[in-house]
């Protein structure tokens, strides 16, 4: 057992880490703060960002050269994902969850066409997956692709889509078999140009002040070159990398531990500041304590990556623990506020400009979006523990 | 980075899992509880003979030089098995700061014999107006070549057996003063040594012990004089790693009984185990039980490789004293009324875990410690 890293991740890291403190400009640093959670774009200026992280090689540095990766270790991805966390950036779709999947199962055409894009952050995906009847239950879903010649007819509806009102590309799970039993033996994923005839997109807009989208496909023309991997073999590919793509680091709720701290310094109540209270801080320590833990269950993830050990359930402790962190964080943050905890940014008085009274709204999210931390809970039950299916 | 064991370290484990699995059911916990030494001699000889005793001393003191991550393995598997024995105490609370400060002729006459089964020690610190912290009231006057010791020492592991005790007295300054403190290894037999024992949750032998008028000469001072405080917290990192280490190993055995029971247990037609809050409340085991042991291995780590650790060993006790609470809590859950019995193993563990949770600092006294750390 060794808890530390090599001298060159170690001086990876740093390389990293320094380009980005340089990088991350306030206009950067506004949109990240703008536009926080799993549904947030990226700015223009941290589009910008990601532009030159892709271009050092950096957004997807463990895909093989060929594909516009640098061939490092897994481990080097979630350093990455650390980093960019601390500073507000999530991994971008393309790299972390369509890229992976055609990475081990498109075709070679696709691969070489699609993946150097994504590994240099200049296209951009949104996913496809839930219906107003599909969320958990994924396999319910009803939008249809029916082979037409050269090209499949897309029609149907997905909602809850976040980034598809500026992405490039669908991510899209639908029904190339509506015959088959079970439904999910006839699932297909498609990337579909957004810009295609018949897509009509309407916002959603979320309690955390994102948007996210319902999307609508009238007749719409895919070329079947656009299927990825097999037919009917979606929903599997899906299944097979949920876990390597559960990747949470715990680095963006130690920024936001920072900014109350910051918060607490500053903010003065009967003649004292927040941080003199021995409550605070023991809130402090605790959250502290558990951002290590979600770190260590971080990097345990990605020594298995590393090692290609398989992962079962591992990502989903990650995805559980953490979401949960962000909310306690929240929580704690708007708690030792008070009466200041409610300003949102622009208004008078707002502590942080209202950063946490953002992050506690958006955070609701955490522990539903990407499989419910139920789902989560019952996945570790059955696969770690293998407790009986009812 | 690795989160493995290695081939060696997987060795000790298996190893030490199947000895205790076989020597240490828990009607045999049960009997240590009732017994007044509270731990077989035989089995202590046995274990001193396997080089558990001597894991990380040095093998000119009779160890086998192993580093304190190695001794956290063992440590998880007596967790587990709720192994009674003055193992902590000896080993650690008396063994490391004899080690760290011992003369040589200390090393000598002491270590030896402690890695062979034949001494046992214990650390007498906490008092009725402290736990871990620095008002020590005890007090050890000089008196021509000897110390004279005062004061009452409370919850002292094993003092009922053990053959010396260090005794944290305060030789000068204000009751609360960090200097001032010094370490004095006090035989058991001394006159005016008086131990009674106190009657706890998890029947361990915790001691009062009262020092009336103790004499004690001045060769056995341990380290040197005012200059305890640093030694004795450094002590204290330790044991409260290997606490950490006894809970991870529990909270393993208790959630393996959770989801047994949870098969076997049938109601309503179906067994207890495929109901959702159920596997929840497993899941939740599942989930604090990787975050205790990877946060106990980092700190031991730290530790074995002579890092900076104050930080990662108070967030490994904080962490671990409260998640274990939770485990058991939730399997007492899973077990309904027949956890709640007292012959079921459960509140074995449940008791042990509410010891365990304080000993060594409790999670808030270690979270006071982490938020130092930061400078707040």
């Amino acid at each position: 057992m060794d808890f530390g890293f090599t001298k060159e991740e170690s001086e990876f890291r740093e390389e990293l880490h320094n380009f980005l403190l340089k990088e991350v400009t306030e206009e950067v640093a506004n949109e990240c703060r703008q536009w926080r959670g799993p549904a947030a774009p990226a700015g223009p200026h941290t589009h910008e960002l990601l532009l030159k992280l892709g271009a050092k090689g950096w957004l997807a540095p463990s895909w093989p050269k060929e594909y516009g990766g640098s061939g490092l270790p897994e481990t080097y991805r979630f350093i990455v994902q650390e980093e960019m966390a601390y500073f507000g950036m999530r991994s971008p779709h393309a790299v972390n969850l369509a890229g992976p999947v055609i990475l081990h199962h498109g075709s070679e055409e696709m691969k070489k066409k699609i993946l150097p894009q994504c590994a240099r952050g200049e296209i951009r995906f949104g996913l496809g997956y839930t219906e107003p009847q599909a969320g958990s239950d994924l396999a319910a879903l009803e939008m249809r692709a029916a082979k037409d010649g050269d090209n499949y007819i897309i029609n149907g509806q997905k909602t809850f889509n976040s980034h598809v009102h500026f992405a490039d590309y669908h991510w899209l799970l639908v029904l190339t078999n509506p015959e088959a039993k079970p439904k999910h033996r006839g699932m297909s994923l498609f990337v579909v140009d957004l810009n295609s005839p018949g897509i009509s997109i309407n916002p959603i807009w979320t309690m955390g002040g994102e948007r996210a989208n319902e999307v609508f496909y009238d007749n719409v023309v895919v070329p079947a070159e656009n299927l990825v991997g097999e037919e009917n073999r979606g929903f599997y590919y899906i299944m097979e990398d949920l876990e390597y793509e559960r990747t949470f680091p715990s680095s963006d709720v130690q920024y936001y531990l920072e900014e109350v701290i910051k918060c607490a310094k500053t903010v003065v109540r009967d003649g004292k500041p927040l941080i003199s209270d021995p409550a605070v801080q023991q809130g402090i320590a605790e959250l502290t304590t558990e951002i290590e833990v979600g770190r260590l269950l971080f990097y345990r993830l990605a020594c298995m990556h590393r090692d290609k050990t398989p992962i079962l359930f591992e990502g989903t402790i990650s995805k559980v623990f953490v979401s949960e962190l962000i909310q306690r964080i929240a929580m704690f943050g708007s708690d030792i506020l008070g009466l200041y905890g409610q300003l949102q940014e622009g208004s008078k008085w707002a502590p942080l400009d209202g950063e946490i009274e953002h992050i506690n709204r958006y955070s609701i999210i955490e522990s539903i979006w990407g499989g419910t931390n139920e789902i989560c809970r019952t996945v570790i039950a059955t696969r770690a523990l293998k407790m009986p299916v009812a | 980075m690795d989160f493995i064991l290695n081939e060696q370290q997987e060795m000790l484990r298996s190893s030490a899992h199947q000895f205790l699995g076989d020597k240490c059911p828990i009607a045999f916990v049960r009997q240590m509880a009732a017994d007044e030494r509270g731990y077989s001699q035989e089995i202590w000889e046995e274990i001193a003979n396997l080089g558990w005793l001597g894991l990380i001393f040095p093998e000119e003191y009779g160890g086998i030089d192993l580093d304190f991550l190695d001794l956290v393995i063992l440590l998880e598997e007596m967790g587990r098995f709720c192994f009674p024995s003055p193992f902590i105490s000896t080993v650690i609370c008396g063994g490391l700061p004899v080690l760290w400060a011992g003369t040589e002729e200390q090393k000598k006459e002491l270590l030896n014999k402690l890695a062979s089964g034949k001494l046992l020690m214990t650390l007498a610190y906490t008092e009725p107006g402290t736990h871990y912290g620095s008002t020590i009231n005890t007090r050890a006057t000089e008196d021509k070549g000897n110390y004279i010791i005062n004061g009452t020492k409370l919850f002292v592991p094993d003092a009922n057996v053990a053959d010396y005790l260090i005794c944290a007295a305060r030789t000068k300054g204000d009751v609360s003063d960090e200097q001032g403190i010094t370490l004095f290894l006090v035989d058991r037999q001394s006159a005016g040594v008086e131990i009674t024992g106190l009657k706890t949750t998890a029947e361990d032998k915790q001691c009062e012990v009262t020092f009336n008028q103790v004499k004690v000469p001045e060769s056995n001072m341990l380290g040197e004089c005012n200059q305890g405080w640093d030694l004795l917290q450094r002590v204290m990192e330790y044991a409260a790693v290997a606490k950490c280490a006894e809970m991870v190993g529990g909270a393993k055995q208790v959630l393996d009984m959770s989801v047994d029971y949870s098969k076997e247990r049938v109601q309503f037609g179906h067994p207890i185990g495929s109901f959702q809050a159920v596997q929840h409340r497993c899941a939740d085991m599942f989930i604090n039980i990787d975050g205790m042991k990877f946060i106990t291995y980092e700190a031991a780590w730290r530790l074995s490789q002579g890092l900076p650790s104050t930080k990662e060993v108070s967030m490994a006790k904080t962490w671990v004293s409260d998640a274990y609470q939770k485990v058991v809590r939730n399997a007492h859950q899973v077990h309904g009324g027949t956890g709640f019995t007292e012959d079921h193993d459960l509140p074995v563990y449940f008791k042990r875990a509410q010891t365990a949770k304080i000993l060594f600092g409790d999670a808030s006294y270690h979270r006071k410690i982490v938020a130092s750390q930061l400078k707040l």
